[in-house]
C-alpha cells in the first residue's frame, strides 16, 4: 500500500484505491468465511429439510464498482451530464437490493418482487427506491391452465441479446441480458395440452395489457387494451413460437420465432417480426425532421455452437427494421454535435433530446447488427469459473464493442463477475459515438 | 467313453451357453426398475468436494414420467434457485428465473459446474439409451458393455458392474466415443425407500478431467408418482413448484 502522507488527508486518487482494495478485499473475505461455514457440515440428507413452504422469502444484494474512460469530448457525454465540466475518467460505486416473496396458498400464488439501488460516482448520485418490478396473483388449474394478474415480464423471442418479437416487454440490455426488467401491468392466461405425435406439445398465451395514460405509461398513453398472444408448439423436435399483438397504444405487429438442435453440439434458432403503421422521425444535419409511416420488417437468424473443447459459440445476425441506417444515426450526431455547440438556438437541444428519445439513442439504435460471444465453462480447469468474450457491432457503421468476461460462482451464495468494454468506431458512428470509451465492471452478487 | 467325452465337452461349454443365454436387454430394463419406478419423484443433493476439501452443494427436486420424460427444479443455493431444466427425449432445455424464458441446452453442457453434467441429472433409463453390446458373467457380477444409441447421448460407451443377485449398479465406467474414460460412476448405501424401491442411496462421482475432485449425488423422498404430461412442457418450467407438496 502507498505510504500515507503523514499529518495531512490522504489524496483522492488513494482514497479510491483503498476503497477499491477494501471493497474488494470485504467481498472476498466474506464470500471465503460463507465456504468456510458451509465446510463445517457432514454428509446428510432428508428431503422433509426442503418440505415446501407456505411463504417464501429470497433476494440479492449486488455491489457495483465500475471505472469509466469517458470521451469527454463527445456529444453524449454534453447530454448525459449538461452541467459537468469535462473529464477523462470517472469511478462509480452502486449496490442494488432486490427482494422477493411469494405466498404459496393451494392452487394460489401471490408474489412480489422489488427492487432498489443507490449509484454514486463524482458527477451524479442516483436513488433508485425500492420499487415493484414483477408482481401478482396467479390461478393454477392443474398444470394445463393456469390465469395471472400483476406486473410481469414477457420475454419472447430466442435472441440472446437482442429480439425482434418482444411486443409486449421492456427491451432487455444487450450488454447484460440477464439484468432484471421490470413488467408491464397485464392480465394473461395460458393453457397447454401435451400430444401423441410429431406435434408433442402446444400452449396458448392471451393477455391484456391495458394502458390510460397512467397504467404502462412506458408502453403507451392512450386508452387501450393492448390485447396479444402467442401459440407455441414443439413440432418435429423444434420450438415453434407465433405471435401477434393487435393495434393499440403501439402499432400491430406479429412475427414467429424458432430454436432447433440439429446435433448434439449446433443450435440453431430465427425470429421474424412484421410492424405494421409503424411511424418514424429522421433529422437532418441542420435539425430538420421528417416523419414517414410505415410497415417495418425485422428478423434474427443465429446459432449456438459447442466445440469438442468445450467453448460455446452464440452468433447472432440481427436486422432490426425499426433502425435507423449508418447514415441517418451520423446525420443525428453530427445534428447533436451542432446543437449542443454553444452559441446554438436553444430549442435545438430540447429536439435532440425528444429525437434521443424517440429512438436515436436507445440501447442499440441500428439497422444491423453482428452479435457474437465465446464462452467457455470452467476454463483451464478453474471450477466453477467462466470465461466469456462478446462482441457486438453494427454491421453498417462498422463500429464495435467487445467484453471479456471472467466469472466466478464457488463460494456458496456469490456470483462474482468482472468485465471489460472496449468500443470503438469512426466518428459520427454508433459506438465511437458513445459517452463511455471503456469501461471496467467488478460485480458480487449475494444471493439469500 | 465316446458319450463321456461328449458330456465333458459339453460341461465346458454350458460357462459360455449360460453367457451367451443372459438376455443382456432384460437385465438392463429389469436394473432400470430396480433403480427407480418408471414414473417417480425425488430429492437429490449433489456435492461437488474441491481438491482443498471445500464442497459446493445443490438440492434438487426431480420428476420422471415414462421413457423419456424428466424435470428437475433446483432448491439450493440460493444462486440457482427456481432453476430448472426439462427434457423430452433428446430435447433438452434450461429455465433460468434471471432469464425468465426456457433455453435450448445439450446434454454434455454442466448446469451446476463440477464433475455432474445435465445427462446426469436429467439421466432416463439406461435401456433407453444405450444398446448392450455384450454381458460378461462371473460368480457374483454382471458386467455389461453398453453402447449409446445415438449421438445425442453424453457418454458413447459404458461399462456397468452389476450385482447378480440385487441386479444393481455397482459401479458404472463412462466413456467418450474417443475411448477416453470421463468418469467412474459407485453406487453405495442401499437403502430401502418404501414402496418395494430398494436401491443405492449414494452414488460417488470421479473423473480423470477432475483430478482430485469428487461428487457424491444423494437421494432422499424417492417414490412412485404418476404426474400429468403437461408437467413436462417449456411452459410448466417455472410452474414447477407447484409440483412440490
Amino acid at each position: 500500500m502507498t505510504p500515507r502522507p503523514a499529518g495531512g488527508a490522504m489524496p483522492v486518487r488513494q482514497r479510491r484505491h483503498l476503497a477499491c482494495r477494501m471493497w474488494l478485499a470485504g467481498v472476498l473475505s466474506a464470500a471465503a468465511l460463507t465456504s468456510g461455514l458451509a465446510n463445517a457440515e457432514e454428509f446428510s440428507f432428508d428431503a422433509s429439510e426442503f418440505d415446501k413452504k407456505p411463504f417464501e422469502f429470497s433476494g440479492y444484494i449486488e455491489p457495483k464498482l465500475e471505472g469509466l474512460r469517458l470521451r469527454s469530448d463527445s456529444a453524449a457525454f454534453a447530454l448525459a451530464y449538461p452541467d459537468a465540466a469535462p473529464r477523462d475518467s470517472l469511478w462509480r460505486g452502486t449496490i442494488t437490493l432486490e427482494l422477493a416473496g411469494k405466498a404459496n396458498l393451494a392452487d394460489w400464488v401471490l408474489d412480489a418482487r422489488a427492487q432498489g439501488s443507490q449509484a454514486n460516482d463524482a458527477l451524479v448520485t442516483r436513488t433508485d427506491n425500492l420499487r415493484l418490478m414483477e408482481g401478482g396473483v396467479r390461478y393454477s388449474a392443474g398444470p394445463s391452465l393456469t390465469l395471472d394478474a400483476g406486473k410481469r415480464v414477457q420475454r419472447w423471442g430466442k435472441g440472446y441479446a437482442l429480439t425482434t418479437v418482444g411486443f409486449v416487454e421492456i427491451p432487455k440490455d444487450p450488454g447484460d441480458p440477464t439484468a432484471s426488467r421490470e413488467g408491464f401491468v397485464m392480465a394473461s392466461g395460458e393453457f397447454t395440452r401435451s400430444l401423441e405425435g410429431p406435434v408433442s406439445a402446444v400452449s396458448f398465451t392471451g393477455l391484456m395489457l391495458p394502458t390510460d395514460g397512467t397504467t404502462n405509461a412506458v408502453f403507451g398513453k392512450s386508452t387501450d387494451l393492448n390485447p396479444a398472444a402467442k401459440l407455441y408448439l414443439l413440432a418435429w423436435d423444434t420450438d415453434i413460437d407465433l405471435m401477434g399483438r393487435a393495434a393499440g397504444a403501439r402499432p400491430a405487429a406479429f412475427g414467429l420465432d424458432f430454436s432447433r438442435n440439429i446435433g448434439s453440439n449446433l443450435e440453431l434458432h430465427g425470429e421474424w417480426a412484421r410492424q405494421r403503421n409503424v411511424t418514424r422521425s429522421t433529422v437532418s444535419t441542420t435539425g430538420v425532421v421528417s416523419s414517414s409511416t410505415r410497415d417495418t420488417t425485422s428478423w434474427l437468424l443465429g446459432l449456438r455452437y459447442l466445440t469438442s473443447s468445450e467453448v460455446t459459440w452464440i452468433a447472432d445476425w440481427i436486422h432490426n427494421g425499426l433502425g435507423y441506417s449508418d447514415s441517418e444515426l451520423g446525420d443525428y450526431y453530427r445534428f447533436l454535435n451542432l446543437a449542443l455547440a454553444p452559441g446554438a438556438p436553444a430549442e435545438w437541444v430540447g429536439k435532440a433530446v425528444s429525437l434521443a428519445r424517440s429512438g436515436y439513442l436507445r440501447a442499440n439504435p441500428g439497422l444491423d447488427y453482428v452479435y457474437l460471444k465465446a464462452s467457455v465453462s470452467e476454463p483451464l480447469g478453474w471450477v466453477y469459473g467462466a470465461a466469456s468474450v462478446t462482441w457486438m457491432a453494427n454491421a453498417q457503421d462498422r463500429s464495435w464493442q467487445l467484453t471479456p468476461e471472467l466469472s466466478y460462482t464457488g463460494f456458496n451464495g456469490w456470483d462474482l463477475r468482472g468485465r471489460l468494454s472496449w468500443l470503438q468506431g469512426a466518428q459520427w458512428s454508433e459506438f465511437g459515438e458513445k459517452a463511455t470509451a471503456r469501461k471496467l465492471e467488478l460485480t458480487a452478487r449475494y444471493s439469500f | 467313453m465316446f458319450a463321456f467325452k461328449k458330456m465333458a465337452v459339453l460341461a465346458l461349454l454350458i460357462p459360455g451357453l449360460a453367457f451367451s443365454a443372459v438376455d443382456g436387454v432384460a437385465l438392463l430394463k429389469k436394473l432400470d426398475r430396480n433403480l427407480e419406478p418408471e414414473s417417480y419423484e425425488s430429492y437429490r443433493k449433489l456435492i461437488n468436494i474441491e481438491p482443498n476439501g471445500n464442497k459446493k452443494e445443490f438440492v434438487l427436486y426431480s420428476v420422471k414420467k415414462g421413457k423419456d420424460k424428466t424435470a428437475s427444479l433446483f432448491l439450493q443455493p440460493a444462486s440457482d434457485k427456481g432453476r430448472t431444466t426439462l427434457r423430452q427425449g433428446d430435447n433438452m432445455w434450461m429455465y433460468l428465473p434471471s432469464v425468465g424464458k426456457p433455453l435450448r441446452i445439450t446434454s454434455l453442457q454442466s448446469v451446476t459446474g463440477g464433475v455432474f453434467n445435465n445427462a446426469d441429472i436429467m439421466r432416463l433409463d439406461y435401456a433407453e439409451e444405450y444398446d448392450v453390446a455384450s454381458v460378461d458373467e462371473s460368480d457374483k457380477l454382471y458386467t455389461l458393455q453398453l453402447k449409446a444409441k445415438t449421438g445425442e447421448v453424453a457418454y458413447d460407451k459404458l461399462t456397468m458392474t452389476v450385482d447378480k443377485k440385487l441386479i444393481l449398479p455397482i459401479e458404472i465406467q463412462a466413456y467418450a466415443s474417443s475411448g477416453m474414460l470421463l468418469k467412474t460412476l459407485h453406487f453405495k448405501d442401499i437403502k430401502d425407500f418404501g414402496g418395494g424401491i430398494k436401491r443405492p442411496a449414494t452414488i460417488e462421482t470421479d473423473s480423470p478431467l477432475y483430478k482430485d475432485y469428487k461428487s457424491v449425488m444423494l437421494y432422499s423422498g424417492l417414490k412412485k408418482r404418476e404426474v400429468a404430461d403437461e408437467v413436462f412442457t417449456q411452459s410448466f418450467m417455472s410452474r414447477m413448484e407447484e409440483l412440490r407438496k
